[in-house]
């Protein structure tokens, strides 16, 4: 250890200024990370190829403000200075640090760290009375001779700086190190990069809008952040997350506070804060901190129905009772993302600014405030959609600036339209790069793929000795789940077998393919087509387990006792195997029931032969039928998972919109095979957890907030029913009960409410909860976790990974790579929630778009399809909510219009538009006017006329009309074969094709689109059990769509 | 809140070491004619003086005093400009007090009392400027110290604070790291025999980390042992050349 001290760094800390001193220690051999190095640095991770033609370092300013260029991926070679780094951290805070960071993590960027500030030649120290700018400056410089040096004059060194003092200052000191401006160097090295040179512009240029600003406060200060913690900590303020309204998002917002101060009972409420000078420059999703006002000052949340252009209603508006209401003092931490807007039309944008450069620009999301930006390209892009970041919102200004970043293309073609939606989620699915593909088994005809023989070795293999089969929906292509059964010990124990897909024997850890499946984290399901997780190759072939071939698999056997079906035995570990039979669940169904079928499988032999097989394959799949049975029972008892189950299978009964993706009776086997998923989830749980008490990766659903029951427990006494929330099996049953005889629809809706308190099942690490709170609410499992679709799955190959370890060490091995601890693990698992949580959103958004779609091409007044039957599930202020059974929509219907007429119903059950009055009761609501008082009650049936309303920024919205209150009788009968909702896709999709093909310019369109639903249509839903996933979450999701009053509680999705 | 970044992704702490290395240690003994011995220590920036009196015949109380051994008596004391701000009062309140009281602990632990009967031993340390570790650097100095008076001791004491951050023991805290919030522990140790003088931990820890703590703890007073030995060393050498003239 040779070390050398120097001292001194002058520092002046807040209130008095202080003296402070610092040791500084710099060493001779720092890492230089480049293939070049002749001195044999000592580099581990990520180093800088040597055949580049040069190297960048980047200086200071550069970094703090342009690091959105440097993360282009075809900028290669950057090396980072510890001195920029550290200005980013100090000058930009966590986030954009964070950024950096992970930027420097990521092996898909070339770029690098060095610590030149230890390095004992490269540290300068810096001199009196010299600016920090100019100390920086001379730091990167002295960094960049160095690496020139250190590298023996073999690579040349470019430094980029803003500084043009310094480009004159040290350009011609050495030789072999240049410095240049940024714009000489995009233009000089990246002709091609026009991306780069745009948002180069439009960075500057916000950049130079900000100097100019004018000085007068349009909002007051933020408190600066010793004060806001010391204020936390008194009680004084209260932090918490931002959550604007929705449909009010001029005015309202809520702060959700955090669950650290729910302890305290008076805080545990929301505080709203109301308009925008008390939100004081916040953004939707910011962590802020709040002062409450007086009592006095402490206002309600408006419960009643608002239009999106009714924004401007105040004063009359009802209220709810007040609740506290405060104002934000500070910002804690910015959550900026990028934000996809689209430019005003072109009279509002020159009486909108004095500058004709300056632009307001209109957030899709509705929730975010108009963003200032500088652009020259404006009406060149009116019309379409622009991603834009927002940097920074000063006090002095009304608006926050922002710079653009790209364009997305025209509002309303579909194309754009997804787009908007995954970068609103933040999803982000580039195609799977070259890199990545190769390290991917090759598998084609020339070179078929083999089951390797060391593998066979060390597996254990079942292919001799176990029938493996799939049940999946018809036409699947990727299987990522088998099952076995067969009797051992003449009869007295059954062999219950579930055989997963190896993902993780193909993805090692680490490896850039795991890198980009962990960012992506989940397949993406979008309405007209998805984003894989992991690469083709692998997902529909190599880890499919298809009929009639050898794959790997991940293998659960229990040994069952075959009277009491108690588990004797249970064995885990890798598998080779080959699946006899690839079933559907028709056939599986129709075997079954001993019903003359034609298994394919089986089609060559002679009859003799195909009778003994088939014979042996009916009573593999009874005796599944028959375990699977027990553990239902057996789960029933022990807890009560009936209402997420009945959930399914309900929604299933009565959904007949989705009929086209699930057959409308739900079948045995359905259950059966999802059964033993979760059996052999539950089991690999408990093992994991066992052998990893603080680094496992479990599934947990806590428990609901009995306060969200109110609403179910209100709408079900209006029928009479009693609805008991104190259990999950109490509430399964009372909601059993609950069956309107008449009218299916009041329980399906009834459910979905209950669906709509629950809390959202998480992914956690064991050592992050107590061990309580690991139960599984939904399903009444103490442990339960995801292991079962590891191809679409992040969380699954994790887990597989887990039970890897854990068979190994039983074994006496010790794991090849070292876990994640349990502080990696509780990122990553927050990480994978919210990449679920997008996905749903995304999902549920698409779904919407396509349900804009397909009314947009009808006239509302004259198509039959356009008005359908609705049932009210809600009552509001001045109309009601209601959903559409037959499309799965749901919406406001107003009885009160803006002009103050209400609807009344004539003699026929027509509706008209009368002046009057509207009143609310807690169970009906009614209007009254000259010719008499009408009244809606809730779960009355009406019939109603949907169009669209269009938007320029925003996403269309479906509107929903009333014309009767009577049910809307034709509608069944006219169409027996009521729309889909995939139908209702392709139809639109195919429309999509049409316009396009139409447009001579986008010719190339219509073949490509065509193809993408070629090759997503393959198989939305890989297994039952997904599909049975996902059609609930359809269900939910409908629930969110609902224009939910409540801000906080639209989030609440449940998925188990 | 934005907290500063203790150990970065490449393992550098704020000062430019590694996890495992110490500061650097720089030490003088005999530095005044005065007293009966005494020694200077800088470890880093914290500077220390150490001055042993005795062992003489108790003064004060005479009821304090042992028969079979001696007494132990230490006093801690921060300069008033020891800090960044000034310091209104040196000695005599509770962190001193308390950091006396620790002091004797490790004393009594180190030096052979049992030679000396009825009598005291007095240790007064001063923190010349204090940039974290104090107690340690204390006892550093403090055993230079009593080494140059010539009292006997079992070992070496040294001492030496180790804090926690990302799952990695971090040696010898200096003062922006101790205020970083880190949960750090102090341990004295008589490095060849390996027993542990005194052992002080106000944070929270995980127990399955007190372990690794510990270990890296020891090995960090073994390399500072190292180095006192060469001061002592250094310094007999130049004293033997001096008493030869």
């Amino acid at each position: 250890m040779i070390k050398t001290e120097r001292i001194l760094h002058l520092k002046s800390c807040r209130g008095r200024k202080v003296r402070v001193v610092r040791e500084h220690y710099v060493r001779e051999r720092v890492p230089c990370f480049s293939a070049l190095c002749q001195a044999d640095c000592d580099n581990d991770g990520k180093v800088l190829p040597g055949d580049l033609t040069h190297y960048v370092v980047p200086d200071v300013g550069v970094v703090v403000d342009y690091l959105e260029i440097l993360e282009f991926r075809e900028l290669q070679g950057i090396v980072f200075t510890q001195t920029a780094c550290q200005a980013v951290q100090h000058s930009k805070g966590r986030r954009q640090y964070n950024r950096l960071r992970n930027l420097l993590k990521d092996p898909r960027h070339d770029c690098v760290l060095f610590a030149n500030e230890f390095q004992e030649y490269s540290y300068c120290p810096r001199e009196k009375g010299e600016s920090q700018e100019k100390w920086q400056t001379r730091c990167v410089y002295s960094a960049a001779v160095w690496y020139h040096n250190h590298l023996a004059g073999m690579m040349d060194i470019v430094m980029i700086t803003e500084d043009q003092d310094a480009v004159a200052q040290f350009s011609s000191l050495s030789s072999g190190v240049y410095v240049v401006s940024v714009q000489d160097y995009l233009s000089n090295f990246w002709m091609e990069l026009h991306a780069a040179h745009e948002l180069y512009n439009s960075i500057s240029q916000a950049l130079e809008e900000k100097e100019s600003e004018g000085t007068e406060k349009e909002y007051t200060e933020h408190l600066p952040s010793e004060i806001l913690e010391a204020g936390i900590k008194s009680g004084r303020y209260i932090q918490g997350v931002l959550n604007v309204n929705k449909h009010r998002a001029q005015q309202e917002a809520l702060i959700t506070t955090q669950a650290s101060s729910n302890k305290n009972t008076d805080l545990s409420r929301d505080v709203l804060v109301y308009g925008g000078k008390n939100r004081n420059r916040a953004v939707h999703g910011d962590v802020v901190v709040v002062e409450l006002l007086p009592k006095s000052e402490w206002r309600g949340k408006v419960t009643s129905l608002t239009e999106r252009q009714g924004d401007e209603k105040t004063g009359e508006d009802e209220k709810s009772k007040p609740m506290p209401t405060g104002y934000v003092v500070g910002i804690l931490q910015r959550n900026w993302r990028d934000y996809v807007v689209t430019f005003p039309p072109r009279e509002a944008t020159q009486s909108q600014s004095r500058n004709s450069q300056r632009i307001l620009a209109i957030p899709w999301d509705p929730r975010i405030p108009k963003i200032r930006i500088s652009t020259q390209q404006a009406d060149a892009l009116q019309d379409h959609r622009v991603v834009v970041r927002i940097d920074s919102w000063e006090s002095t200004s009304l608006y926050p600036n922002g710079h653009s970043v790209r364009v997305l293309g025209r509002a309303g073609e579909l194309e754009t339209e997804i787009q908007t939606i995954l970068i609103e989620n933040f999803i982000h699915v580039p195609p799977f790069s070259e890199a990545q593909l190769k390290e991917m088994p090759v598998n084609s005809p020339e070179k078929p793929w083999k089951v390797h023989p060391s593998q066979v070795a060390s597996r254990r293999d079942l292919r001799g000795t176990h029938l493996v089969f799939s049940i999946d929906p018809r036409g699947c292509e990727d299987v990522d789940d088998t099952l076995s059964v067969r009797t051992l010990d003449g009869g007295k124990l059954l062999e219950l077998g579930v055989h997963i897909a190896d993902v993780t024997h193909f993805v090692p850890e680490g490896s850039l393919t795991d890198l980009e499946a962990r960012s992506r984290a989940t397949t993406y399901y979008l309405a007209d087509r998805r984003y894989d997780m992991l690469p083709a190759v692998l997902s529909a072939d190599l880890c499919s387990l298809l009929g009639g071939v050898d794959r790997y698999a991940m293998s659960v056997l229990w040994e069952l006792d075959a009277h009491t079906l108690e588990v004797t035995k249970v064995w885990y570990g890798r598998t080779l195997i080959r699946s006899s039979y690839q079933l559907h669940y028709e056939l599986a169904q129709a075997l079954l029931n001993r019903e003359d079928t034609e298994v394919p499988e089986l089609a060559p032999l002679s009859p003799e032969e195909k009778d003994a097989k088939l014979a042996e394959l009916t009573q593999a799949l009874e005796m599944l039928t028959h375990v699977a049975r027990h553990l239902r029972a057996q789960r029933d008892r022990g807890g009560a998972l009936e209402l997420e189950g009945v959930e399914v299978r309900a929604q299933l009964d009565a959904e007949k919109n989705i009929t086209a993706l699930v057959p409308r009776q739900p079948l045995e086997v359905h259950e059966t095979v999802a059964e033993c998923m979760i059996y052999a989830n539950h089991w690999v749980a408990r093992k994991i957890q066992k052998t990893f008490p603080h680094q496992a990766l479990l599934r947990h659903h806590p428990p609901p907030r009995q306060e969200f029951f109110s609403q179910l427990v209100d709408s079900a006494k209006a029928r009479g029913f009693t609805i008991n929330t104190s259990s999950n099996k109490a509430l399964a049953d009372s909601l059993d009960r609950a069956v309107d005889p008449e009218d299916p629809l009041v329980n399906r809706m009834l459910r979905m409410m209950a669906t709509q308190a629950m809390s959202q099942a998480l992914y956690f690490s064991t050592g992050a909860q107590s061990q309580e709170q690991y139960y599984h609410y939904g399903l009444a499992l103490d442990h339960y976790t995801h292991f079962t679709s590891p191809i679409r799955r992040y969380a699954d190959m994790i887990v597989h990974r887990l039970l890897t370890a854990a068979v190994d060490l039983d074994k006496g091995l010790s794991p090849a790579v070292a876990l994640a601890t349990n502080k990696e693990l509780e990122e990553t698992t927050q990480h994978i929630n919210n990449k679920n949580r997008a996905a749903q959103r995304a999902q549920k958004l698409s779904i919407e778009l396509f349900q804009c779609l397909y009314f947009k091409e009808r006239d509302p007044q004259t198509d039959p399809s356009c008005v359908a039957d609705a049932a009210i599930y809600a009552i509001r202020d001045n109309g009601v909510l209601v959903f559409v059974p037959q499309y799965g929509v749901k919406g406001p219907v107003y009885l009160k219009n803006r002009d103050g007429e209400v609807v009344t119903v004539g003699q026929d059950g027509r509706c008209e538009w009368k002046t009057g009055s509207v009143k609310r009761y807690s169970e009906h609501i009614s209007t009254t006017c000259s010719s008499g008082t009408s009244t809606f009650t809730l779960f009355d049936h009406i019939t109603v006329r949907i169009s669209v309303q269009p938007s320029r920024c925003h996403a269309d919205s479906l509107n929903l009309e009333i014309i009767s209150n009577k049910p809307h009788k034709s509608a069944e009968s006219q169409q027996p074969h009521s729309q889909g909702r995939s139908q209702l896709v392709q139809e639109v999709v195919r429309q999509a094709e049409e316009a396009s093909q139409q447009a001579q310019e986008r010719a190339s369109r219509g073949p490509r689109l065509s193809k993408e639903e070629r090759e997503f249509c393959q198989s939305k839903t890989p297994n039952l059990y997904s599909l049975l996933e996902e059609i609930r979450e359809l269900a939910l999701m409908d629930v969110g769509a609902a224009a939910n009053v409540c801000a906080s509680k639209t989030e609440i999705i449940v998925r188990f | 809140m934005a907290g500063l970044e203790l150990l970065s992704d490449q393992g550098y702490r704020l000062d430019g070491r590694k996890a495992t290395e110490l500061r650097k240690v720089q030490a003088r003994m005999g530095v005044f004619a005065q007293a009966d011995g005494s020694a200077y220590l800088e470890q880093g920036n914290t500077k220390a003086l150490a001055v042993v009196y005795g062992p003489h015949e108790m003064r004060g109380s005479r009821s304090r005093t042992l028969h079979d051994r001696a007494v132990i008596n230490c006093q801690y004391s921060m300069a008033t400009f020891s800090t960044a701000e000034r310091k209104r009062r040196p000695h005599g309140d509770r962190k001193s007090t308390e950091m006396s009281l620790h002091l004797k602990q490790t004393f009594e632990a180190a030096v052979m009392t049992q030679l000396y009967p009825r009598s005291q031993i007095d240790i007064y340390v001063k923190i010349l400027q204090s940039d974290g570790g104090n107690y340690s650097v204390c006892v550093n100095a403090a055993t230079l110290a009593v080494i140059d008076a010539g009292i006997p001791m079992r070992d070496y004491v040294c001492a030496c604070t180790v804090g926690f951050v990302d799952e990695t023991p971090l040696a010898d805290l200096c003062y922006a790291e101790e205020s970083g919030g880190v949960s750090s522990l102090a341990l004295a140790l008589l490095p060849r025999g390996g027993q542990i003088a005194l052992l002080q931990m106000d944070a929270r820890l995980h127990q399955d980390h007190l372990e690794t703590l510990i270990d890296a703890a020891m090995t960090a007073c073994k390399g500072v042992s190292k180095v006192l030995d060469e001061v002592v060393r250094q310094h007999l050498q130049e004293v033997s050349v001096l008493t030869r003239e």
